[in-house]
């Protein structure tokens, strides 16, 4: 088995279909645009990013569609990665040694699949914010027909996910580009290097390797 | 900011309760100056004429039956914004300059700012400002401004035939409140009071209110805040989360600065 787990010199293997990398996107995009007209809502000294979007009150008609574009996105999104999401015994040992993951300390790093436990927590906690998000901010586009009362414990919600979304959004964003270099390209032409494969998501690479000698 | 404010006067209506006949001519008056138009009336078993106010109804007179120690009460309410010292809607909403607040005590919408969000009906404690899903922006009673600045009266003031409307300093307001809740007393009325919360640091609205332990039946909540919980704990979670997502940004370069990019074996 060594010359399967072996690098294989110049080799790139494809992480992401096309049709992964458009959802990934669709879905980045409208939620960096809900981020930046819902900053904009929440801060007074934001409100001038109101202006990229036509203005408030354009920002306020768009808004709600970008959420659309979102949670359409994220369903597609979950059906398409959810099987591969799920912790097993390996990624419990790799959550563990998260602490050697942020250190750099990569020999004491348990091995991971396709995606690390980490990305699956990430994963996870994108699905449930969605749900918040899209549940809350239904209520709030529509405030005409429910009570003060509820909008105020929606807008709370809303805001509650906003702020587990940003965090979210800038650990993934600093992770998958400057920190770990050749991870963005997995986004961009879907490809990544035998060595950053065999770096990153060992069992991974290994899989891979091993059915393309079968 | 004080200094501005201490160089004129604040301004307040003062709606004496027990002088109202219910002839709704305020309603009209209303309607008139502020070229509101008519809206179709349905009966709904009130004289009241509409259930609620809307964009285009800003001052509404509730009739509500109630008895009270064994006495049917007609309790009229003369129900529009009361201008809060701490307005809700302008503490919930998001678009600089939509919500203002005079240094006279008047609280007014500018509707070429508002972009409809609705966030100031979450925000005030007295359900007033109605949102027009054709224009999308939301309105309410802006106290006839265009008149005060004029030196006039607001028009609800201005049309009242039995005085019932009083206008002045905020000062001279809650001094006449005074002297008509000591009237109301020696006429029977021992729970007689102002109405002016101080859960919204007061009204430039205010109420003489013949049974003041009955605010709920006059449609008036008993103890209004401009921060109901919802809200204060989104004030919370908000500087919570400027704190939290700028420190993430700062967390990643820090993070950066002591690793780098990860540079893989050869």
């Amino acid at each position: 088995m060594t010359v399967a787990t072996g690098e294989v010199r110049n080799r790139i293997l494809l992480r992401f279909t096309f049709f992964e990398r458009i959802i990934h996107w669709i879905v980045g995009g409208a939620f960096v645009a809900l981020l930046m007209t819902g900053l904009a809502f929440a801060y007074p000294t934001l409100f001038w990013m109101t202006i990229l979007f036509g203005g408030g009150a354009a920002a306020r008609v768009l808004h709600p569609w970008f959420g659309v574009a979102f949670g359409i996105g994220m369903v597609v999104m979950v059906v398409a990665w959810i099987r591969d999401m799920f912790l097993d015994d390996g990624d419990r040992q790799w959550l563990a040694a998260v602490k050697h993951y942020a250190m750099r300390d990569t020999d004491r790093v348990p091995p991971a699949g396709k995606y690390n436990a980490g990305q699956k927590m990430f994963f996870w906690f994108q699905a449930i914010l969605a749900i918040v998000f899209l549940v809350s901010g239904m209520f709030l586009w529509f405030p005409e027909y429910f009570s003060a009362e509820v909008l105020r414990w929606m807008r709370l919600s809303h805001y509650l996910a906003t702020l587990g979304g940003g965090v979210l959004l800038v650990v993934h964003v600093y992770l998958g580009t400057v920190a770990y270099p050749g991870t963005a390209r997995a986004m961009v032409d879907g490809m990544v290097t035998d060595r950053w494969a065999r770096h990153h998501h060992p069992r991974w690479h290994e899989e891979r390797t091993r059915s393309e000698l079968l | 900011m004080d200094a501005l404010r201490s160089a004129g006067p604040t301004y307040s209506k003062l709606v004496d309760i027990s002088k109202c006949i219910g002839c709704k001519g305020c309603e009209v008056a209303c309607k008139e100056w502020n070229d509101l138009g008519v809206e179709p009336t349905a009966n709904f078993g009130s004289i009241q004429s509409h259930k609620d106010l809307s964009p285009k109804t800003w001052l509404l007179m509730r009739f509500n039956e109630v008895e009270i120690e064994g006495n049917l009460n007609w309790l009229i309410t003369k129900d529009a914004c009361l201008h809060c010292e701490e307005p809700g809607c302008l503490f919930a909403c998001p678009a600089p300059g939509a919500i203002v607040q005079y240094t006279n005590g008047i609280v007014d919408f500018n509707q070429e700012n508002c972009i409809g969000c609705q966030y100031c009906v979450t925000g005030c404690p007295f359900d007033i400002p109605k949102f027009d899903a054709s224009t999308r922006k939301v309105s309410k009673c802006n106290m006839c401004v265009d008149r005060v600045e004029s030196g006039l009266e607001p028009a609800c003031v201005k049309t009242c035939p039995t005085n019932a409307i009083s206008w002045g300093s905020k000062e001279d307001m809650l001094a006449l409140a005074d002297q008509k809740i000591e009237t109301l007393k020696a006429r029977g009325y021992d729970n007689a009071a102002v109405y002016n919360p101080a859960g919204v640091g007061g009204t430039h609205m205010m109420y003489v209110v013949p049974h003041g332990d009955h605010l709920e039946d006059y449609s008036l909540p008993a103890d209004p805040t401009a921060s109901p919980a919802p809200m204060t704990g989104l004030v919370f979670l908000k500087r919570l989360g400027a704190y939290l997502m700028s420190f993430s940004v700062v967390g990643a370069l820090v993070h950066f600065l002591a690793f780098g990019p990860e540079r893989l074996e050869e």
